[in-house]
C-alpha cells in the first residue's frame, strides 16, 4: 500500500512541477511582445504569413522598438465566421465574402464602420478562373462546358467556403454578362440552367477553396472554378494543369476587419497600424507578388505580367452588391432551385 | 469422445482449413486497413527521409504532437478515476436509476464527436449557457482545456466499459474474506478488489489515450484550431492536407500511426502479466 501511494505521489508529484500543457509557441509570456491573432479564409496564407506578417513586425520593431507576433488559422471563410461568432478569439479576420462581414457586424462583434478604411474595407481582389489538367483533356473552354456530359467538377462547399460562393456568381453572371452584350437584356432563365446543369456535374465539395485545390490535385475531378492566384500558384510551381480564362468573370472583393469586441486597450494600437498596413504601398504589392490583384493602385497590377486578360470582367455590382447577391442569387437560385432538386 | 470436435474433417499431418482460413483473413484486412495505413508511409517517405524528418521535427509539427499526448493525458487520468469510481459504485450498488446511469454513461459513443465539441461550444463557449457567466480570462473555450474537456466527452464510456464487466464478473469471496478477517472497506478495495483490476486499469487508459490522441470532431470545434496554440496533432494533419501540403501532414501521420501500433502491442504483450493474480 505504501509503495504503491507513494509512486502515485510521486507521478503526481512530478506532472504537478512539470509543464502539465505544453505553452504556447507565440510567447505569449511577453517575449515576443504583442501577439496578433488573425483568423483568414482558406487562400490568404501564404501572402500573410510569407511577406506581410514578417515585414510588419520588421517595420514595428523599427519604429517602435518592441516585438509583435502573429498566430493564425485558416478556414473557409464562412467555417472562420461562424468560429468568431462563437466566440474564438481572433482580433483581425480576413474574410473571402463581405456578407460575413455583415455576419459579424450583427453579432456584434465588428464596428459598422469598417468600410471607412481605404478600398472600402476591401483589401485585394482576383477573377475567378476554370483549372484544368494540362492540356485540357476535356476541352473546356469557358463555363458552358462544365456543363457538358462526362464533365467531372471539384467545386467548394457554398455552406463553409466564401470561394464557392464567389464561383456560383462568377457561372450565373457570366451568362448574364453574355447575354447582355449580345441582345441588351439579362437572361435570367438562361443563367439558372447553366448554374443547374453545371452543379449536376460536381462530383465532391470540399470546405474551402484550398482543400478543393489539394483535391484536384490528388487526382479527383476535370476542373475546379478557383481564384486566379490559385492557378497561378500551381502552373508556377510546374503541377500538371492550366489555367482556362472564361469570357466573362467575377472579380471577389476580400474584406479585412477588426474584431473590435475583443480588443485591449494595449493591443489596439498595434492592431490598428497592421490594419492600415495592409493598404500600404508595401503590402499592396506584396499581394501583387503573391498573385492577389490591388485594390489601391492599378499600375501594381500592369507591372505583373502573369495576370490574365479577362473580356468581360464584373463585380458584385452586377447583382446590385451582396444585399442583393446573396438572397437573389446564392439563395433564391441556388439554394432554393438548384440544391434542393 | 471424439477429436472431431468442430466437425471438420482432420487429414493426418495437414489440415487445408488452417492457412486458408489464415489467408481469407489477412486477404480482407488488406484493403481495408493495412494497405490504407501503408500508403500513409509510402507517401510520407516519398520524397526522402530527410525531408520527412524535416516535417516531423517542424515547430508547429512538434507542438501539435506535444498538445495531443498532454490533453490526452489529462483525459485519460480523469476518465480512468471516474470510470473505476463508476464501475465500483455501479457494481456494488443496487438502486433505483442503476441502469438508466450505466445507460448515460455510454451515450458518449454513438454521438458523433462534431455534435460533442458544438454541445461544449454551446455550454462554456463566450456566448454559451454558462460561459456567458465566466469572466473574459477564465474562458475555457479555444484554450488547451477545452481540447481536455472535449477528449473526457468523446472518451467518457471507454475505461468505463472496460472496468466494469470485470468488476461485475469479479468473484465476491476474497473481498467478503477480506472484510471478514477485520479489514475496513477502503483496505479491502485498496488490496484486493484494486489489484485484480490491474489489467482492466491499463487496458482501459491506454484505450482512452489512445482514442482522445485520434479525437479530431469535437477538438476543431472547441480549440479554435490555432497553430502553435491550440493545434492537435489531427489537427494539424487535416491543416497541412487541406494546404496542399501533403507531405507535412503524411510526416505526422505516420508518428500518430505507429504510437497506435505500439499501444496495442504493449496492451497485447503485457497481457499476461496484466492479468497474472
Amino acid at each position: 500500500m505504501k509503495r504503491l501511494c507513494l509512486s502515485i505521489t510521486l507521478i503526481f508529484a512530478v506532472l504537478a512541477t512539470t509543464d502539465c500543457l505544453p505553452g504556447p509557441m507565440d510567447g505569449s509570456d511577453g517575449s515576443k511582445g504583442v501577439v496578433i491573432t488573425v483568423y483568414g479564409f482558406s487562400i490568404m496564407k501564404e501572402p500573410l504569413e510569407k511577406s506581410i506578417f514578417p515585414a510588419f513586425a520588421a517595420k514595428w520593431k523599427a519604429e517602435h522598438g518592441s516585438n509583435v507576433s502573429f498566430i493564425t488559422s485558416f478556414a473557409g471563410s464562412e467555417t472562420v465566421t461562424n468560429q468568431i461568432l462563437q466566440g474564438a478569439p481572433a482580433d483581425i479576420a480576413v474574410l473571402a465574402i463581405e456578407r460575413d462581414v455583415d455576419r459579424l457586424v450583427q453579432g456584434g462583434a465588428v464596428k459598422n464602420d469598417w468600410r471607412a478604411r481605404p478600398g472600402k474595407g476591401i483589401v485585394n481582389t482576383t477573377p475567378f478562373i476554370i483549372l484544368v489538367r494540362k492540356g485540357n483533356p476535356k476541352q473546356i473552354n469557358d463555363f458552358p462546358d462544365l456543363a457538358r456530359e462526362g464533365v467531372q467538377l471539384i467545386h467548394p462547399d457554398p455552406t463553409s467556403s466564401g470561394g464557392a460562393q464567389w464561383s456560383l456568381l462568377a457561372i450565373y453572371g457570366s451568362e448574364l454578362k453574355k447575354s447582355e452584350a449580345a441582345s441588351g437584356a439579362e437572361d435570367i432563365p438562361k443563367a439558372t440552367q447553366l448554374l443547374h446543369e453545371v452543379w449536376h456535374n460536381v462530383i465532391s465539395t470540399p470546405g474551402s477553396a484550398r482543400e478543393a485545390r489539394t483535391s484536384l490535385e490528388t487526382g479527383y475531378g476535370d476542373a475546379l472554378v478557383t481564384y486566379e492566384l490559385e492557378g497561378l500558384m500551381m502552373t508556377q510551381a510546374g503541377e500538371p494543369f492550366q489555367v482556362v480564362v472564361p469570357k466573362a468573370t467575377i472579380f471577389s472583393e476580400h474584406p479585412a476587419v477588426m474584431i473590435d469586441r475583443s480588443l485591449t486597450p494595449e493591443k489596439r494600437p498595434v492592431v490598428e497600424a497592421f490594419m492600415n498596413y495592409l493598404w500600404s504601398d508595401e503590402a499592396q504589392q506584396a499581394f501583387v507578388k503573391h498573385h492577389f490583384r490591388s485594390v489601391t493602385n492599378d499600375l501594381f497590377n500592369q507591372a505583373n505580367p502573369e495576370f490574365v486578360k479577362i473580356e468581360l470582367p464584373f463585380t458584385i455590382e452586377l447583382f446590385g452588391g451582396w444585399d442583393k447577391a446573396y438572397p437573389d442569387v446564392i439563395q433564391g437560385v441556388f439554394i432554393n432551385q438548384i440544391k434542393t432538386r | 469422445m471424439s477429436a472431431n470436435v468442430s466437425g471438420v474433417k482432420h487429414t493426418r499431418g495437414f489440415d487445408v482449413i488452417k492457412p486458408l482460413s489464415v489467408s481469407v483473413l489477412i486477404a480482407i484486412m488488406l484493403p481495408l486497413v493495412l494497405l490504407p495505413l501503408a500508403s500513409i508511409f509510402v507517401f510520407g517517405t516519398s520524397n526522402g527521409l530527410t525531408s520527412f524528418w524535416n516535417a516531423l521535427v517542424a515547430p508547429e509539427a512538434i507542438f501539435a504532437l506535444k498538445l495531443s499526448f498532454a490533453t490526452s493525458f489529462w483525459a485519460m487520468i480523469f476518465n480512468v478515476i471516474f470510470g473505476l469510481f463508476a464501475a465500483y459504485v455501479l457494481s456494488r450498488y443496487a438502486f433505483w436509476g442503476r441502469n438508466a446511469i450505466i445507460v448515460m454513461i455510454s451515450i458518449p459513443t454513438a454521438i458523433p464527436t462534431a455534435v460533442a465539441g458544438f454541445a461544449l461550444l454551446l455550454l462554456w463557449g463566450p456566448y454559451g449557457l454558462l460561459g456567458r457567466y465566466l469572466p473574459p480570462d477564465m474562458q475555457i473555450m479555444f484554450t488547451p482545456y477545452a481540447i481536455i474537456l472535449a477528449n473526457i466527452f468523446v472518451t467518457f464510456p471507454l475505461a468505463f466499459g472496460v472496468i466494469m464487466p470485470v468488476l461485475e464478473t469479479m468473484s465476491r469471496s476474497l473481498e467478503e474474506a477480506s472484510a471478514t478477517m477485520g479489514a475496513s472497506r477502503w483496505q479491502t478495495f485498496w488490496y484486493v478488489t484494486l489489484p485484480s483490476l490491474r489489467g482492466a486499469i491499463v487496458g482501459g487508459a491506454l484505450l482512452t489515450f489512445a482514442r482522445a490522441v485520434g479525437e479530431f470532431g469535437s477538438t476543431i470545434l472547441v480549440s479554435g484550431n490555432l497553430a502553435g496554440r491550440t493545434q492537435t496533432a489531427p489537427l494539424y494533419i487535416f491543416s497541412k492536407f487541406n494546404e496542399g501540403q501533403v507531405e507535412a501532414a503524411n510526416a505526422v501521420a505516420v508518428v500518430l500511426a505507429l504510437f497506435s501500433f505500439v499501444i496495442f502491442s504493449v496492451l497485447f504483450f503485457a497481457r499476461d502479466w496484466l492479468e497474472a493474480d
